[in-house]
């Protein structure tokens, strides 16, 4: 178990060195002068030679790519992602100072999906080709062919403009973080309770279920009792997946909601052409990521030891 | 011939595909049935929905219903042609790791797992920050989030059928190398790939609808239907129709690929028509 959750740990490092690679060398050898864009971003008007040549310098722009990115990766290292060109400031602590809005949206979204998510896949699957079954097939499908964006609207609509329940916009209270997870969670109910279901309908179909219900057994004892737990199983890595997804779907909610987080920062950074920042906001999701799916998977093997290879 | 009237034997199937082409005809026709013009202002601002204005006017007394049936003109074939973008290296890329394995299998595969190991959403931001706003852009940045998806999907029905008998009886008649991958090996992939296609147009049109209202796509007066939401939620209190219609066609042509591309899936491969529902 501890070699596995070691070894697991160690295929980290690699992916990170890959996928900050990747990063890296698209924002740095597409064409396109990053920063010609980024004095015209920050400073407004069209940049002069003398200062292109002087930002150039600052930056290290001038060096080869391999030893830039080298650079990059020695100083990511002690925590150091760069200076945001707007901000003036370190992009690290611009980054962690939103860390824990965006975390705690990303939390509250998955709790959302589950609750909606595990009981509708658990109806439909006791309740096959019921109008529950179609109706929760359907409001899956909805969920998942619906622009996210455009969900928060209705929601704001509803709940803010027309019953006066939460605010449109901003952040720090409770009350502003219910439409937000709602919007996260609902679009990611559907494939949870889409697999509930499917898992579902698998294990109804195994001899212990037979044997349960040839010895009386009531369908809530076998449902709550022993089909649920072993169909939950698969559904917990992706709720693992999903919340990771969700990390990344905070993009489009924290700005439709006004949210302070790092969802809105990026997109904020790629506005304002502050590359820094929208490299360092990036991988560090796609880091915060990958180690969710790292826990998920320790996780999932201390669960069920048969995993171990 | 089969596979078509099982298709279209189930009506979701036939309603959905009826969608589909129902946006098809209405972004051909769109100038012609339009009853305005959908840039400009042809009556007074933010008006509601009524006989005149079907969906209302917005905040510059532009015809909404005008200016949704364009946004399908935009929404379409940015779908189809990201899809094509995004597939064509995709699909090279797996059936070379797949046919060749070795060394290029070890060196496309890792590559493709590096990008898939994180959000797909990610990699498009960081296109699209590298390129700059604009619709093309959002075309390639989603088309590039495509590429390891389409690579480890013909990878692994490449796996597959490079082993079947056929391909060995046409490397006995003589066969070259790539006859044998474009010709016997990537037209029997092709239906998973037509499968992943249909879902990925649904999929492309989503994610350049959210690109383009966070600002990242097309300038307005574009009118796209990412973009449109976008600007009627400053309004959205007094003139909720501003919004709200862009949306439901998204949400109309969207769930129509979904379930047509469901569809084609479950005909192609039986084993998954069932207990996935």
């Amino acid at each position: 178990m501890l070699r596995f959750a070691a070894t697991r740990s160690l295929q980290l490092v690699p992916l990170l060195l890959v996928v900050s690679l990747i990063v890296f060398m698209i924002m740095h050898a597409l064409p396109g002068d990053p920063v010609a864009l980024m004095l015209q971003g920050a400073e407004g008007g069209v940049a002069s030679p003398e200062r292109l040549a002087e930002l150039r310098a600052q930056l290290g722009l001038n060096d080869p790519l391999l030893l830039q990115y080298g650079r990059f990766v020695a100083h990511a290292l002690e925590g150091d992602l760069g200076m945001s060109v707007r901000f003036h400031e370190p992009v690290t602590g611009l980054i962690t100072d939103r860390f824990g809005s965006t975390l705690a949206l990303a939390f509250s979204g998955l709790a959302v999906a589950i609750v909606l998510g595990v009981p509708l896949g658990a109806l439909a699957a006791t309740r096959r080709n019921s109008w529950i079954d179609v109706a929760s097939m359907g409001l899956s499908y909805i969920g998942a062919s619906m622009p996210v964006y455009w969900l928060a609207l209705v929601l704001i609509l509803a709940f803010s403009f027309g019953l006066g329940w939460f605010p449109p916009a901003g952040g720090g209270t409770w009350q502003s973080l219910v439409l937000p997870a709602v919007t996260l969670g609902v679009s990611a109910s559907g494939l949870i309770s889409r697999l509930v279901r499917s898992n579902l309908i698998e294990v109804f179909s195994e001899d212990y279920i037979r044997t349960g219900r040839s010895k009386g057994l009531s369908e809530g004892a076998i449902l709550w009792g022993h089909a649920l737990k072993n169909a939950m199983m698969p559904v917990v890595t992706v709720m693992g997946l999903q919340f990771g997804a969700m990390l990344a779907g905070t993009v489009v909610t924290e700005t439709v909601f006004s949210r302070p987080g790092v969802g809105r920062l990026v997109v904020n950074a790629i506005l304002w052409k502050d590359y820094p920042l929208v490299q360092g906001c990036v991988l560090f999701i796609a880091a915060v990521y990958l180690l969710v799916n790292l826990l998920v998977d320790v996780a999932y093997a201390a669960l069920d030891p048969r995993i171990v290879p | 011939m089969t596979s078509l009237r099982r298709l279209f034997r189930r009506k979701v199937n036939v309603v959905a595909l009826a969608v589909i082409l129902g946006w098809v005809v209405l972004a051909v026709l769109a100038s012609t049935i339009a009853p305005h013009d959908p840039t400009e202002t042809v009556g007074r601002s933010r008006q509601p929905p009524s006989p005149l204005f079907w969906f209302g006017t917005d905040q510059l007394g532009r015809d909404i219903f005008s200016r949704v049936l364009q946004g399908a003109r935009i929404s379409l074939p940015l779908g189809v042609v990201t899809v094509i973008v995004g597939a064509i290296p995709g699909t090279l890329l797996g059936l070379f790791a797949g046919y060749f394995g070795g060394v290029v299998d070890t060196l496309i595969s890792r590559f493709v797992d590096a990008l898939l190991a994180f959000p797909s959403i990610l990699l498009t931001l960081v296109v699209i920050a590298a390129l700059g706003p604009s619709l093309r852009n959002v075309i390639i940045a989603v088309a590039v989030a495509m590429i390891p998806e389409y690579a480890r999907l013909v990878r692994s029905s490449v796996l597959v059928i490079r082993g079947l008998a056929y391909v060995e009886a046409a490397r006995a008649l003589g066969a070259s190398n790539l006859r044998i991958m474009f010709v016997e090996v990537l037209i029997n992939a092709s239906g998973p790939i037509l499968v992943m296609s249909t879902l990925q147009v649904g999929q492309a049109i989503l994610v350049g609808a959210g690109l383009s209202f966070l600002g990242l796509g097309p300038p307005p007066p574009t009118p796209e239907w990412g973009l449109m939401s976008a600007e009627g939620q400053e309004f959205l209190r007094r003139a909720w129709w501003m919004s709200t219609f862009p949306g439901l066609a998204i949400l109309s042509l969207v769930i129509a690929f979904n379930l047509f591309g469901d569809g084609v899936k479950s005909v192609l491969d039986p084993k998954l028509g069932r207990g996935r529902g």
